[in-house]
């Protein structure tokens, strides 16, 4: 760099620059390899090594195998690990870790409120917030007693969605692998949320309305894209179509059928986007959908993406918890945590998702709990491991322990969804994490 | 259609039952698999007379026979009904149950809020409906906007997945309101609110009118289209116009594809609604609630237009004052087209109730009293043809009484929808007594 006396633009920009990049790893700068040793090896789409070594480089899965055939390397660090196992980094597909958004002001819908004056002039047509350009991403206050939390829980990357309104915004997909944000993005913008709400003294205060209001958004933005399309060809001649930021942000997702995620609250709803998606022929998947084995009939004839909540409690207008207090807690307890083994004896292919349970622990609560509601355990491990991996588009980076894959590895005392597991170690793009001492 | 039930839900069901004792959970008993002969009871058919003891068999959900001596084909349940009276499953015209959300409040014209797309087979009114002998209803948009939107018929097959609840025979609906409701007469704007438009019964009329003519708009603008795309040298850069929902569903109205359901009591406005028709050329099927109907009996009898009442319950409004509950019985005497209604998840238990009361104020005779539930809400909702009375190749949609359905101390014993017992007294009473212990 030339010096100069004065402090010039650049010089700024470079400062600006050098700081941004501290807070991750330096690029360019090659990460430590590490030889985990004498562990016990689930790699998921493999079979278990029972005695084996992982090597770890620079934040990839460089080889796995049993201890007579994989060597460690001479320049890796040996992390003993006699008596953990070793099992990829679980994911979950819909979460909302980190999401910390301003709180919704009186009769105010949608989070975005930054230009009361001008949407309150706006014609009829433009009068909803823009909420499918909204970035999740740029709402998140990361925080290391969270990502500590989802380790603990053998969690390694999470989709953040974002929870307010209709068309919510869009998800960003992140490996836990320290405090700082941009290194832990995977993939920004990854799919697009739409949630059956309704929004409060605006227009769709009625379920009905919220669900008429989606039809015609994607009405609108198919024929946007298309009028869009026909004036790049050859403008000659044509109208110019009207910029609008909303249909603009939309077009994607109806164009190029990227993925859109249906927050779906009860069964009706998971019918309701099964309509909605047949109508735009999106690609789409179902979350929470806590009450998709009662749809499990449709769900065979049509099947879609489910990502499945670990959220017990009766949704408010089912029969299970209008008839009393005594039968909605005996839905929550025996029940619902059935979801998901039914799904699993009905053939129908889901991933666990942690969804709203904020911390690590309480989503390993619900695991267990699936379990012991008929879930086999192996079927919940695929659940949270290459089943998510697939629905995001990432299982050739994640999702099992293979080589070439991002080193997200968990090591644990016991069996990972035993009451009694611990979670010694955790790499997430290969840094390594200590959690606990544990004895053989 | 019926397709078989899926265990888990059906073992839990039954756990349920076992261990809380809330009848509610009993799944209707899927092994009738629609098959039913009703022996020995008194059959009110509606259509074709009183049978003083005779039989109802239904086969595969549909009715088989009618008659006296029926024998039971083998495997057949047979429900000794001596001494009890067998009526077509009562239909109610009017209803709002069943539905996740009644209203769209937020604008005055919301044709594209169809209550179709909310649904909740969970709601527990549809055994309240069943155990008074409700088997169909017509769920609706609320009376908050001059254009509401499309309504559904649903048959109360509480259990069974929302789809299969749907009865896609019916004529398509689309809710419309006048008066109190509509103009927000009972609302007090706040600061910093506006009131909505319209405020005034002109008002309502007016909004109306010009959402039809943007309609015709809409209408004419995509067949000029239409027509300019089909041309043999279509127009370089054609554009198609923008699809608009609130504007299809009154295309439809306009071309006869879907009849209007107008909420309306007093006459003046009424009568207005009815000119408005008569200009853009569609079809009202029904008035609702119209306390006023008495007044202007003649001009609905003459617009071939019918009407769905309250029996009694008037003057709790400003609108309602001048209600008397002479007007459903003399309006059917008038030769209107009367049914009713429940408006409500726990009225529609006792709409037989309600109909025995134009007997009373009206003079009608049992039998006329009786069409007002069963054969006058089926011809009003389109489904004359396949429920609404007990006639061979209708929709064994049957409910037995203790008595006679227009006697005071009658109550419905057995609710059977397509051949199937939904609702069987003799084993929800016990059970309802001990949840509620």
């Amino acid at each position: 760099m030339k010096h100069s006396p004065r402090v010039s633009v650049p010089l700024i920009l470079s400062v600006i620059t050098g700081l941004i990049l501290a807070a991750g790893p330096p690029p360019g700068d090659i990460g430590p390899t590490y030889a985990v040793s004498n562990c016990r090896i689930v790699p998921v789409t493999e079979p278990v090594v029972e005695k084996g070594v992982l090597v770890i480089r620079d934040g990839l899965i460089e080889a796995l195998g049993p201890v007579d055939k994989v060597k460690a390397p001479d320049d890796a660090e040996v992390v003993e690990a006699e008596g953990l196992t070793a099992y990829p980094g679980l994911i979950s597909a819909f979460s909302n870790l980190f999401l910390e958004q301003p709180a919704r002001p009186e009769g105010q819908g949608a989070p975005f409120e930054d230009f009361p004056q001008a949407q309150a002039q706006q014609p009829q047509e433009d009068r909803f917030p823009p909420g499918p350009g909204l970035l999740v991403l740029d709402q998140l206050k990361p925080k290391r007693s969270a990502v500590e939390g989802f380790h603990k829980a053998g969690f390694t990357t999470v989709l953040v969605a974002p929870s307010r309104g209709i068309f919510q915004g869009q998800s960003v997909v992140l490996n836990l692998n320290g405090e700082p944000i941009r290194p832990m993005v995977l993939r920004n913008g990854a799919a697009l949320h739409i949630n059956f709400t309704t929004e409060r003294g605006a227009y769709p205060s009625s379920l009905m309305g919220t669900i008429a209001h989606i039809r015609q958004s994607f009405i609108d933005a198919e024929y946007y894209a298309a009028r869009q399309a026909q004036y790049a060809k050859d403008p000659a001649g044509l109208k110019r179509p009207e910029y609008d930021p909303r249909l603009e942000a939309l077009a994607p997702f109806v164009r190029d059928r990227r993925p859109v995620v249906f927050q779906c609250n009860n069964v009706e709803d998971v019918k309701r986007a099964l309509k909605i998606i047949a109508e735009f022929k999106l690609n789409a998947l179902l979350a929470g959908a806590t009450e998709a084995w009662r749809a499990a009939d449709v769900l065979k004839k049509t099947p879609v993406p489910l990502l499945i909540g670990l959220d017990f409690r009766p949704p408010a207008t089912s029969k299970y918890a209008t008839q009393g207090d005594e039968l909605r807690k005996k839905a929550e307890a025996e029940i619902y945590p059935g979801n998901a083994a039914a799904l699993a004896k009905e053939g129908i292919a889901f991933a666990l998702v942690s969804a709203a349970n904020a911390d690590g622990a309480s989503v390993l609560r619900g695991i267990r709990a699936a379990i012991k509601a008929g879930l086999p355990a192996d079927a919940a491990l695929r659940a949270l491991t290459v089943q998510p991996a697939r629905y995001l588009g990432l299982d050739r980076a994640l999702g099992s322990l293979e080589p070439g894959k991002v080193a997200n590895v968990v090591l644990v005392k016991g069996d990972i969804f035993d009451d009694k597991a611990q979670v010694a170690k955790v790499f997430a793009d290969g840094v390594l994490f200590k959690y606990a001492e544990v004895s053989k | 259609m019926r397709k078989p039930v899926s265990p888990l839900p059906c073992l839990l069901g039954l756990c349920l039952l076992a261990a809380s004792a809330v009848p509610s959970f009993a799944l209707p008993a899927a092994a009738d698999g629609g098959d039913i002969l009703i022996k020995n009871g008194t059959i009110l058919t509606v259509t074709k007379g009183v049978i003083a003891k005779g039989d109802v068999l239904v086969v595969g959900g549909v009715i088989k026979q009618v008659g006296g001596d029926i024998a039971a084909p083998p495997g057949v349940r047979v429900v000794d009904a001596a001494g009890r009276y067998v009526l077509p499953g009562i239909i109610d015209s009017h209803t709002h149950l069943a539905l996740a959300g009644t209203n769209e409040g937020s604008e005055a014209i919301t044709p594209e809020a169809d209550v179709g797309s909310v649904i909740n087979a969970d709601d527990a009114a549809i055994l309240t409906a069943l155990s008074g002998g409700v088997t169909m209803v017509h769920t609706m948009h609320g009376s908050a906007n001059p254009i509401g939107g499309p309504n559904v018929v649903l048959k109360m097959k509480w259990g069974r997945p929302s789809e299969e609840l749907v009865v896609r025979e019916a004529l398509p609906t689309l809710k419309f309101a006048l008066g109190e409701n509509v103009k927000q007469a009972g609302r007090t704007v706040q600061p910093g609110q506006t009131q909505r438009y319209p405020a005034t019964r002109m008002g309502a009329n007016a909004i109306i009118r010009r959402e039809f003519e943007k309609a015709r708009n809409y209408m004419e603008q995509w067949d000029r289209y239409k027509k300019a795309a089909a041309a043999k040298n279509p127009p370089k850069n054609l554009v198609p116009p923008r699809k608009d929902l609130r504007m299809e569903v009154l295309a439809e109205v306009l071309r006869g594809e879907r009849v209007a359901r107008c909420h309306s009591y007093q006459a003046t406005e009424t009568l207005e609604f009815m000119e408005l028709a008569k200009e853009f050329g569609f079809k009202v099927q029904c008035f609702e609630h119209i306390w006023e109907g008495y007044k202007i009996a003649d001009e609905l009898a003459a617009a071939k237009i019918g009407i769905s009442v309250f029996a009694d319950s008037w003057a709790y409004k400003m609108e309602a004052a001048e209600g008397i509950a002479y007007d459903a019985g003399y309006c059917a005497k008038k030769g209107v087209l009367v049914s009713i209604n429940s408006d409500s998840g726990e009225r529609v238990r006792r709409l037989f109730n309600d109909a025995a009361k134009t007997m009373k104020y009206g003079g009608l005779s049992e039998e006329e009293a009786l069409r007002l539930v069963t054969f006058n809400p089926a011809i009003q909702l389109g489904v004359d043809r396949v429920v609404g009375s007990l006639e061979v190749g209708k929709q064994g949609d049957i409910a037995i009484f203790s008595e006679h359905p227009m006697s005071a101390y009658t109550r419905c014993e057995m609710t059977i929808i397509e051949g199937q017992v939904f609702f069987d007294r003799a084993s929800a009473a016990p059970k309802a007594e001990g949840g509620a212990k």
